[in-house]
């Protein structure tokens, strides 16, 4: 099995941290001018703000790419259907009753979400033509998101690989992942094509299950191969400084790498979880966090 | 000799963007290591004594997953791998051979 590399998140990391060095006076430099003074002798203007955007808020355009992105790729998961999820990024970050909107210039087009924090987006020639953003009523920095690729019918406690094939280059596509500061993310996927991080032992894409992880098998035909270790926790050599720069870093115990790039396993192979505890999934308890 | 210099920086910064692979568990004996370590029972300390210290990833939960390394003729190795709960007693353990393909890239 061929394994990833493990220099990239890192080095990925050393760079946002001189990002993070240079952001504040670049955030500076683009803050737009506030004045609140009246001016007496102009007459008032009136301007009404519906919503603000944050650079860093998703691009409708990318998420809709990723979904062109999902059919043209359908074939490595012909039956799966695709949604997108919000996950947890800070520990403060209250995951219930998130509301989702797409937002341009003259448009709003709320989103449902589920209870599971899954959605589908809509299509919206509009939104497109004014460079919607996709918001959520969360600090952006506070949640990360995914695709998720779903063949129905699988046994508990499974993914299919050709699923993930597709999440990643989806979540690539619509520039979801949100390993970085703000600056180096847009360089790092302008520079990464979803071909080149899903496609290479060294892309890095993390993937999350819904419990605790203890251990990973992948399973087609007769082949049965157990992930390393390495290929668990983000590689498990993330230190609490570098956690910040991961969009793992409050599901550690749940991310996994999984060799998406290596042919020799096809789409049909089934990656089995056991968890750190056995038994079905609890039920989700409520938790106290702000928005 | 500027353009020697220049190739050397070059080279210096690199090297600093750099990580190293993290290194691999403590090697220790399978054989031992199964006969000592008993889920539910085997705790942190039983586990320094007999094999020292190892690698590990903490988690927020209180638990940890530590990495030995079974120590293999071949050259390739396989893992050891202990949950501990957050009173430090073993809770899971799993074998992981070499595979003949984890020496490819």
């Amino acid at each position: 099995m061929a394994l990833p590399m493990r220099g990239l998140l890192g080095s990925v990391m050393m760079v946002n941290m001189v990002a993070l060095a240079v952001l504040p006076v670049h955030a500076q430099e683009t803050q737009p001018a506030t004045d609140a003074t009246p001016h007496p002798a102009s007459k008032p203007h009136t301007v009404t703000v519906t919503s603000t955007r944050d650079p860093v808020d998703k691009s409708y355009r990318k998420m809709i790419r990723g979904m062109e992105r999902f059919e043209r790729a359908h074939a490595l998961a012909p039956r799966a259907t695709l949604r997108f999820r919000l996950l947890p990024r800070l520990p403060t970050v209250d995951m219930r009753g998130i509301t989702l909107k797409v937002v341009g210039d003259r448009i709003t087009v709320p989103v449902p979400v589920a209870e599971d924090n899954g959605f589908t987006l809509p299509r919206n020639e509009q939104a497109l033509r004014e460079d919607a953003a996709v918001i959520a009523n969360r600090k952006t920095t506070s949640m990360t998101w995914r695709a998720q690729v779903v063949t129905p019918g699988l046994p508990p406690d499974t993914r299919r690989l050709g699923d993930l094939r597709l999440e990643c280059l989806v979540g690539v596509e619509a520039g979801l992942v949100s390993n970085s500061a703000p600056l180096f993310g847009w360089i790092a996927s302008a520079l990464n094509s979803p071909e080149q991080v899903c496609n290479s032992a060294d892309g890095n894409f993390l993937f999350f299950t819904e419990r605790p992880l203890f251990s990973v098998t992948l399973r087609a035909g007769e082949r049965t191969e157990m992930l390393p270790f390495r290929m668990l926790y983000a590689g498990g050599d993330q230190t609490r400084d570098e956690l910040q720069y991961c969009d793992c870093q409050v599901m550690l115990d749940r991310t996994y790498f999984a060799p998406i790039w290596d042919r020799s396993w096809p789409d049909d192979t089934l990656v089995s979880f056991e968890y750190m505890e056995d038994g079905p999934a609890p039920a989700p308890a409520p938790t106290e966090g702000t928005p | 000799m500027k353009r020697l210099h220049a190739c050397l920086i070059g080279a210096l910064l690199l090297a600093g963007c750099a990580t190293q692979a993290p290194p691999p568990g403590t090697v220790v004996a399978a054989d031992r290591f199964g006969q000592l370590v008993v889920p539910g029972r085997t705790t942190r300390a039983d586990l320094l004594a007999a094999f020292g210290p190892t690698r590990s990833v903490s988690f927020d939960s209180g638990y940890q997953a530590w990495l030995y390394s079974a120590g293999a003729a071949g050259g390739q190795s396989g893992e050891l791998v202990l949950l501990l709960d957050r009173d430090g007693i073993v809770r899971k353990m799993r074998r992981r051979p070499a595979y003949p393909t984890d020496g490819q890239r």
